[in-house]
């Protein structure tokens, strides 16, 4: 998915907005021990048809509904004699990314609906399903705009009404209902993610390219294979939720013209038929920037085993996670703990962006030129060039502002929680899984979720990708490159030591 | 070939014999023979020397023949042997040939089949005995036998890697008695076990099993593969007899352990054969995973949990342990038994199978001055180290008594002689540029098997696997004596198993490895189709 460039006079009114009388709130919290409560609800984040997707280049309306969205929340705290020690709701969402405008207008509406929930610690998080709604249309907030129809398609504006309109009661409910439960954690390794770099002699990367050429050469980074889970039980000892993490973004159906939950409704639906139907799943994304859910190489026999098995791959890919879930909660199932510590801070951060060079900005702008000229030659290619060109004019955009000297950081935020003996830390990224390695390797927690795409997204490419090139590593895919990427790191790592400090 | 370097140095021998269309329905015979050792032996797999103490769990080796007559009368026969041994002595080292000690009492007693037929890998356990040298014991480890164990007579490796070729023969023989009419299924799961062992630090360089948990560490250098390749055979009456589990994935978890051990693959056996029948037979085949091992580089705490939790907490938890082989096992057989139904389902008793095999000649990786002096350097430190427990043997002969007292000492020697080596090898390379290397390639349906004797780095195999014609591909490593191939970027690392000690053959023999094996199985498929 392409980058969200967001003018920063805007983006700094946001971050006044969000969290300018909270920055205190990024200070971590000690971790107390206090006793669990969880509470659970569900919202049909489903859209009016037909409706424009986010997710490719050209423009595809939908007009079909094959699975429901959802954005499914669950609000945990912690309390010592009734009274509130610590705090924090997630809410999973089937979304393409976060935006910021959708998390304000959120955020409004919840603090009007229900000012006793604390909105900084409400943390949205996005499965990166290609098949769900278009959530920006204003060119000044978004490098990613599409030509769509005014009349025949739902507006953008009143999709993003409609998620609020179905999110802000269900956290709402999740929050009030709330009730004493018992959590465990646990970890299993499980492949499901394929890096998509694909590598060559003359050492160039293509993202998807053909590894049966002869001078493929190796797949550029590595995968993580871990699948985290945490799951949540009630007093009465009935399993009430299950979080997931699946360092794979739910792009398998990423082409389609219709709406569609992608893996994640599978999981959703085989989940309830093993653990029952009170079961909540929540969907996260591990770092995974570089991977996708389809093989790279060995097609042939991938492909013969699901037509064997008479799975689609996204269904084999629920198999696996529901499969995976059931060994994890056998076995953590005894290890269960009532009373913990939860601690949260939400951190603002400003990153180094990547410098743009001056034939990146010659090219992009070459590329605005051309597609220009093409829609204005051909207004009926408009629906498959308009987002490439606007894609290719945020870098002109930035360029100019790079070259008037704004040396300002990327503004970003992310989110640190710690629950017992876990981290979990959250980024608006499309974060390369080195980044997301690097993270679990030097935290020190037993168990360490890096979920990407709890806001806007954007690429985040290493050192190495960034050199070897290819789409989710050149200029317009991303607004931070390496140095700010290890900032990410280095910033998360340091927030979560602090909840550990003298452990 | 489109290299035409490739083509001016290549020679080859080619043997083969093929014919293509519809087969007569196929023949399997399975055999197993336990080769563990009744006396105390010398352990391969580490620069120290390590004089066996006890049995953890029988080493063993399985024989798999295959026999069809293709369609136009010509024969098939194949017999495969998968050893639980860390490499498979082929003459190319130290005056060693296991393999074809083996071939010839196997056409001795069978003389329909001719040596090439007879494919030899190693499961790289490094808990089994040293088979890789015939030269006394002090040229190895840099001290005789009576001093490494004077209180315990220990079977020189001359006198078990012969008694070994014999129990390979007998179970290879024994295999192709036992052929019956037979079936074949195969298929693709999962099993996350091997893991990439080299770490990358920020500056550049690698280093084999480093700290992850470091400012420094930047990434995971290679890729990993966690695909459990399958084969399952079957008798007329569809059960199940066998199964051939190809995994890149090397079986050291116990890589130090001074007991004779399987590794994973015993707690795998075990498992194999409760959940599918004792009457089943396992077939291990490790794909290339050179730079890979079953070592946990990230996320050790939680995995011990996990460990600890599913109740192997008694038998130790964490790296080098008992629960992770356990673990394994139960990986192995879990992503087997998720697509057994399928395999039931698709049973195919007259597959076309076809195998050619080749000696090719591959460039040596060239050293330069700067490797020598390196390893000159190196062998002259290690070199001092050992001489002073040599000086201290001297003054105090009686420490051969105490326990494992050699271990540091014979690293230093091992080491010693692995700079020595490099210089060795730079003269060699100014009259011998190449090292002639055997490499099979099989057709059984839709499948392709490839086998190389390295331990080959994962990207060769991937790049294989990504280009072969096959529906599926399996890379068989180690069906030689083994020595690392690794790939350009990780030469650029500089961690072991990329330096010029660690090699033979560099990145440009690894690429005429690939073509070359994909030439082979193109030969078996293209015709054909």
């Amino acid at each position: 998915m392409p980058l969200q460039s967001v003018k920063l006079s805007i983006k700094l009114i946001f971050w006044l907005f969000l969290f300018g009388s909270t920055l205190n709130h990024s200070l971590a919290e000690p971790p107390v021990l206090g006793k669990l409560y969880v509470g659970k609800a569900s919202a049909d984040i489903t859209p009016e048809l037909p409706v424009a997707l986010m997710g490719q280049f050209y423009l595809r309306i939908a007009e079909q509904v094959d699975t429901p969205l959802l954005a499914n929340v669950l609000a945990i705290s912690t309390l010592e004699q009734e009274k509130e020690i610590s705090s924090v709701i997630f809410v999973a969402c089937d979304l393409i990314f976060v935006p910021d405008i959708l998390r304000e207008e959120l955020v409004t509406a919840l603090k009007g609906a229900a000012p006793e929930i604390d909105s900084n610690r409400v943390i949205l998080t996005a499965t990166h399903t290609h098949t769900a709604p278009v959530l920006e249309d204003d060119p000044e907030r978004s490098s990613f705009i599409y030509p769509i129809p005014k009349e025949e398609v739902v507006p953008v504006k009143a999709y993003r009404e409609l998620f609020v309109r179905q999110v802000v009661p269900a956290i709402k409910e999740a929050y009030a209902n709330m009730q004493p439960a018992k959590v465990s954690w646990a970890t299993q390794r499980t492949a499901i993610g394929h890096n998509r770099r694909v590598s060559y002699a003359d050492g160039t990367t293509q993202m998807y390219g053909n590894a049966a050429k002869d001078n493929f050469r190796e797949l550029e980074g590595y995968e993580d294979h871990d699948l985290q889970s945490l799951f949540f039980w009630n007093a009465k000892g009935e399993l009430i939720a299950i979080c997931a993490l699946v360092a794979c973004p739910a792009q398998v159906l990423e082409h389609l013209s219709s709406v569609n939950a992608d893996y994640w409704h599978h999981v959703r639906e085989k989940a309830k038929a093993k653990f029952g139907e009170q079961v909540l799943v929540l969907g996260w994304i591990g770092a995974s920037g570089d991977l996708s859910p389809r093989p790279i190489y060995r097609k042939k026999a991938s492909e013969r085993m699901l037509k064997l098995s008479g799975y689609t791959l996204e269904e084999a890919i629920a198999e696996k996670v529901v499969s995976t879930l059931s060994t994890s909660l056998e076995t953590v199932k005894k290890d269960t703990y009532e009373s913990l510590a939860l601690a949260h801070s939400l951190v603002p951060l400003s990153l180094t962006k990547r410098k743009i060079k001056e034939d990146e900005y010659l090219e992009a702008k070459t590329n605005v030129e051309n597609l220009e000229k093409e829609m204005s030659e051909k207004p009926e290619t408009t629906a498959n060039l308009y987002a490439r060109k606007t894609w290719n004019a945020s870098v002109v955009e930035r360029y100019k502002e790079q070259q008037a000297g704004s040396q300002n950081g990327f503004e970003s935020f992310m989110h640190i929680v710690r629950l017992g003996d876990i981290a979990i830390c959250t980024n608006q990224f499309e974060l390369f899984t080195d980044y997301g390695i690097q993270i679990q390797a030097r935290s020190p927690a037993l168990q360490t979720f890096v979920i990407q795409v709890a806001g806007s997204g954007s690429y985040l490419p290493t050192i190495t990708a960034i050199d070897r090139g290819g789409y989710s590593a050149v200029i317009q895919s991303s607004v931070v490159g390496a140095e700010g990427g290890q900032e990410l790191v280095n910033e998360t790592v340091n927030r979560i030591n602090a909840f550990w400090d003298g452990e | 070939m489109n290299n035409p370097l490739i083509t001016t140095v290549l020679s080859c021998f080619l043997y083969s014999s093929f014919a293509f269309g519809q087969s007569a329905p196929l023949a399997i015979g399975w055999a197993n023979v336990d080769i563990t050792p009744d006396k105390p032996v010398l352990l391969a797999g580490q620069f120290y020397a390590r004089v066996s103490e006890g049995v953890m769990d029988p080493i063993t080796a399985t024989a798999l023949a295959i026999s069809t007559r293709n369609d136009g009368g010509a024969e098939e026969n194949i017999i495969m042997i998968s050893v639980d041994v860390v490499g498979i002595s082929d003459g190319m080292r130290d005056g060693a040939n296991l393999r074809d000690a083996t071939r010839k009492l196997v056409i001795e007693a069978l003389p329909e089949l001719s040596p090439e037929k007879i494919i030899i890998n190693a499961t790289h356990t490094h808990a089994a005995p040293l088979v890789a040298s015939l030269k006394p014991i002090e040229e190895i480890y840099g001290f005789p036998m009576e001093q490494l164990s004077p209180d315990k007579e220990v079977m020189p490796p001359a006198d078990y890697l012969e008694e070994l070729s014999e129990t390979l023969a007998k179970a290879a023989i024994e295999a192709w008695q036992n052929k019956k009419p037979s079936g074949i299924s195969f298929g693709l799961s999962h099993a996350v076990v091997g893991r990439n062992r080299l770490q990358a630090k920020n500056e550049g360089n690698s280093t084999m099993y480093g700290n992850t948990n470091d400012p420094n560490f930047s990434h995971i250098e290679g890729y990993e593969d966690h695909a459990l390749n399958l084969i399952f055979t079957w008798n007329k009456e569809e059960e199940l007899k066998g199964i051939l589990i190809n995994i890149p994935a090397p079986s050291q978890v116990s890589e130090h352990s001074f007991e004779l051990s399987a590794d994973f693959w015993h707690e795998t056996r075990i498992r194999i054969k409760k959940e599918f029948g004792e009457q089943v037979h396992l077939f291990p085949q490790v794909s290339a995973a050179g730079d890979l091992s079953p070592h946990v580089m990230i996320d050790g705490k939680a995995e011990e949990r996990m460990q600890r939790l599913m109740g192997w907490e008694e038998l130790g938890t964490g790296r080098n342990s008992m629960a992770q082989r356990h673990q394994i096992a139960n990986r192995i057989t879990e992503g087997i038994a998720s697509i057994f139904p399928v395999m039931q389902k698709n049973i195919d008793f007259a597959p076309v199978v076809l195998h050619q095999a080749k000696v090719l000649e591959l460039p040596r990786r060239l050293l330069g001055e700067e490797d020598v002096k390196t390893a000159q350097q190196e062998a002259k430190e290690w070199g001092e180290k050992y001489q002073a427990v040599k000086d201290l043997l001297i003054d105090d002969p009686e420490m051969i008594h105490n326990p494992r007292w050699y271990r540091d000492a014979t690293t230093s020697f091992s080491r010693m002689r692995r700079g020595t080596v490099v210089e060795e090898r730079y003269e060699l390379e100014k009259t011998n540029p190449t090292l002639p290397v055997e490499i099979h390639a099989l057709r059984i349906g839709e499948i392709a098997m490839v086998t190389n004797p390295f331990e080959l780095y994962l990207d060769y195999g991937m790049r294989m696997k990504a280009r072969s014609p096959a529906v599926q591909t399996f890379v068989a490593q180690l069906t030689g004596a083994g020595s690392y191939l690794p790939t350009r970027r990780s030469i650029a690392g500089g961690a072991y198993g990329a330096v010029p000690a660690s090699t033979l053959i560099g990145p440009e023999g690894g690429d005429m490895l690939v073509e070359e094996s994909l030439n082979l199985i193109h030969t078996l498929f293209d015709k054909n189709e």
